[in-house]
């Protein structure tokens, strides 16, 4: 794992050349990320592209016509001046359920990420320096999670739920994807808990809430980092394919719900290419995007996988 | 006397029960003194040094009070201690070189040192602190480097001063000389002197094998051997007149200067010492003793033989006994201490 490499050992900044903007002491390790992130084809193209699919996300439901869910009259339009993507069988835009899908998609990964990282790295971090029987329960907990089927217990909650919000679908994500960032946060802080400056920090009579955040968690940021990212793209991934089988927020429209109607009104059959493929492809874009910056990234905080 | 330890008893946890690695161990430091504390390795040196301040899982204090100021150190209890670490009693660990955080500037772990201290007066420990780093040869630019940054020399000094830097009244030094070259050792030493010289710190307890280097800086040195004092006294008369046979038998196995290897060949102790999870009764040097006869079977007390000069031998105490026509401290010494 190339990452909590990168985590665990610090960039020997000050032997790699810097370049036009080092030699200042100052901000100099701030520098010398930007100047390899300016230089990173991988990071540039994948920040690029999703924040062309962020603008999209923010404008395209204010210049949409239509609502999503609207019905425009205009059944299975091909993609014209009026509606830029065509309509549905039941003549909704797929220019407006689009935009809104992708909205969407975004909210919910980050809700996701979000509550992921944050369990995950508070039992992570609790286990790991406290070790003993409470790591034991904290390890039993995360072993039961990773064994639950979370489809299953969705289906299971949604039959009790007259309606779903997306804030439930990204924190029930969130919820059921944390274990893998509990894992690797425990595992760091176990082999870092024991280095010297851990120990230092002790003798000086800081408290553990501190030596976690100060001495411990900085140790492994671009892990954090990149993990968070990570769990952005997969919690979209996971929501989609739940809106896919039906089990997404109710009353709303995404990219999963999407591609749901146009697989039960065999859009595939019929050739309606425009109501499955811009749905597909954005998410595949988003998607594919975040873990091309990641690659970037993890180039950048790691000084051994730099090209020359 | 600014640091009183009395019967001081630190315990390892083991599955096996525990090991004593330090024994009833009683000493006092004036203000202004530095002790050398001086043994073999395993002898409990840096337990001891670390029960004074920080005493981590699998270590627990079974008897005895350290006494700092005339005001009782709780050892025992990591989460009182808190706040007298580095205020109090402060260490400068073994590891020094490698004891800053590699991700913080070493001005930022400075600030934070500050920040859970709750130093309101910031601008005046930083300034007092810019004059200690001129002091020993810093300037203020590794407030703004990482650790990586500096040499080894360079971090050892740094942490040194992090460590005192809110004149704590007790000082630890764990081999703070053991991975430096003997002229950055001198210097070391001779920053410890000065240290104390201004009152950063008021005592100091240099823990090291090397008893060359104490020789040159400390006051006083204490010989640990197997988790207990053998001997406590000045340094002028622990080089020159060591009372206990083990002191003689290191100082003996020292090099002198101008011997050649061809003239006289360097002596060691024979033997091992004991394991400290079954320690034979008695003197725990018995075995290796030259002068060991029936009465070493006894613990022997941590006397004062002369005025300062605390030794822990039979032999020592019965010949001032001779000497002083007084009987030898009797067996009810010996019997409580057992």
């Amino acid at each position: 794992m190339s990452e909590s490499k990168a985590a665990a050992m610090p960039a020997p900044i000050g032997t790699v050349p810097v370049g036009p903007i080092g030699g200042t002491t100052v901000g100099r390790k701030h520098n010398d990320f930007i100047y390899y992130g300016l230089r990173n084809k991988k990071l540039i193209f994948g920040l690029g592209l999703e924040l062309l699919l962020v603008l999209f996300a923010i404008i395209g439901p204010m210049i949409a016509k239509y609502g999503p869910q609207d019905f425009t009259g205009a059944q299975l339009q091909h993609p014209n001046g009026t509606y830029w993507l065509g309509t549905n069988t039941l003549g909704q835009d797929i220019f407006s359920q689009l935009a809104n899908g992708i909205r969407e998609s975004y909210l919910i990964g980050a809700l996701g990420a979000v509550s992921a990282a944050v369990v995950g790295m508070a039992l992570g971090f609790t286990a790991g320096w406290r070790g003993g029987i409470l790591d034991e329960i904290l390890q039993m907990i995360t072993n039961i999670i990773v064994m639950l089927p979370s489809l299953v217990l969705l289906v299971v909650i949604g039959s009790y739920m007259t309606s779903k919000s997306i804030l439930f679908e990204g924190i029930f994500i969130g919820l059921t994807t944390w274990p893998w960032v509990a894992r690797a946060v425990r595992a760091q802080t176990f082999s870092l808990r024991s280095r010297e400056f851990v120990e230092m920090a002790k003798l000086s009579g800081k408290r553990p809430v501190q030596i976690i955040v100060k001495d411990i968690a900085p140790n492994m940021a671009s892990y954090l980092f990149l993990v968070v990212i990570l769990l952005f793209g997969s919690s979209m991934l996971i929501a989609a394919s739940y809106d896919f089988l039906g089990l997404g927020p109710t009353g709303t429209v995404s990219l999963g719900t999407m591609m749901n109607q146009a697989q039960s009104e065999a859009a595939l059959l019929y050739h309606e290419w425009w109501w499955f493929i811009p749905p597909g492809a954005v998410l595949t874009a988003m998607v594919v995007a975040l873990l091309v910056a990641n690659v970037g990234l993890d180039e950048i905080f790691n000084p051994k996988l730099r090209e020359q | 006397m600014s640091v009183n330890v009395a019967n001081l008893s630190v315990a390892y946890r083991s599955r096996r029960g525990d090991v004593t690695a330090v024994d009833n161990v009683s000493f006092t430091l004036a203000d202004g003194e530095i002790m050398g504390l001086a043994g073999e390795s395993g002898s409990g040196k840096s337990t001891l040094g670390n029960a004074l301040i920080y005493l981590d899982q699998r270590m627990k204090a079974t008897g005895g009070t350290v006494t700092v100021d005339g005001r009782e150190l709780p050892i025992a209890d990591t989460r009182a201690m808190r706040p007298l670490r580095m205020t109090e009693v402060s260490l400068v660990p073994q590891y020094a070189m490698s004891a800053l955080t590699p991700t913080r500037k070493i001005g930022q772990l400075i600030t934070d040192l500050l920040k859970s201290h709750h130093v309101k007066d910031t601008r005046e420990v930083l300034t007092e602190m810019q004059r200690r780093l001129e002091l020993i040869g810093l300037t203020e630019g590794v407030l703004s480097k990482y650790s990586f940054e500096l040499s080894g020399g360079m971090r050892q000094r740094v942490t040194i001063i992090m460590s005192t830097l809110l004149n704590p009244s007790l000082l630890i030094a764990d081999e703070v000389t053991s991975a430096l070259d003997v002229s950055t050792q001198r210097a070391v030493g001779e920053m410890l002197l000065e240290f104390r010289d201004r009152g950063y710190v008021k005592s100091v307890i240099a823990i090291t094998h090397d008893l060359s280097i104490l020789a040159q800086v400390a006051d006083s040195i204490a010989i640990m051997y197997a988790g207990r004092l053998a001997e406590k006294a000045s340094t002028e008369a622990i080089v020159n007149e060591p009372l206990h046979p083990y002191t003689q038998a290191l100082i003996a196995s020292l090099p002198e200067v101008g011997v050649r290897a061809d003239q006289v060949t360097l002596t060691g102790i024979p033997g091992r010492p004991p394991s400290l999870a079954d320690p034979p009764p008695g003197c725990r040097f018995r075995d290796r003793c030259p002068f060991a006869f029936d009465r070493c079977t006894q613990t022997p007390p941590f006397e004062e033989i002369k005025p300062g000069h605390h030794v822990a031998c039979w032999k020592v105490s019965q010949e001032r006994a001779a000497a002083s026509g007084r009987p030898v401290v009797g067996q009810a010494a010996a019997e409580h201490a057992v």
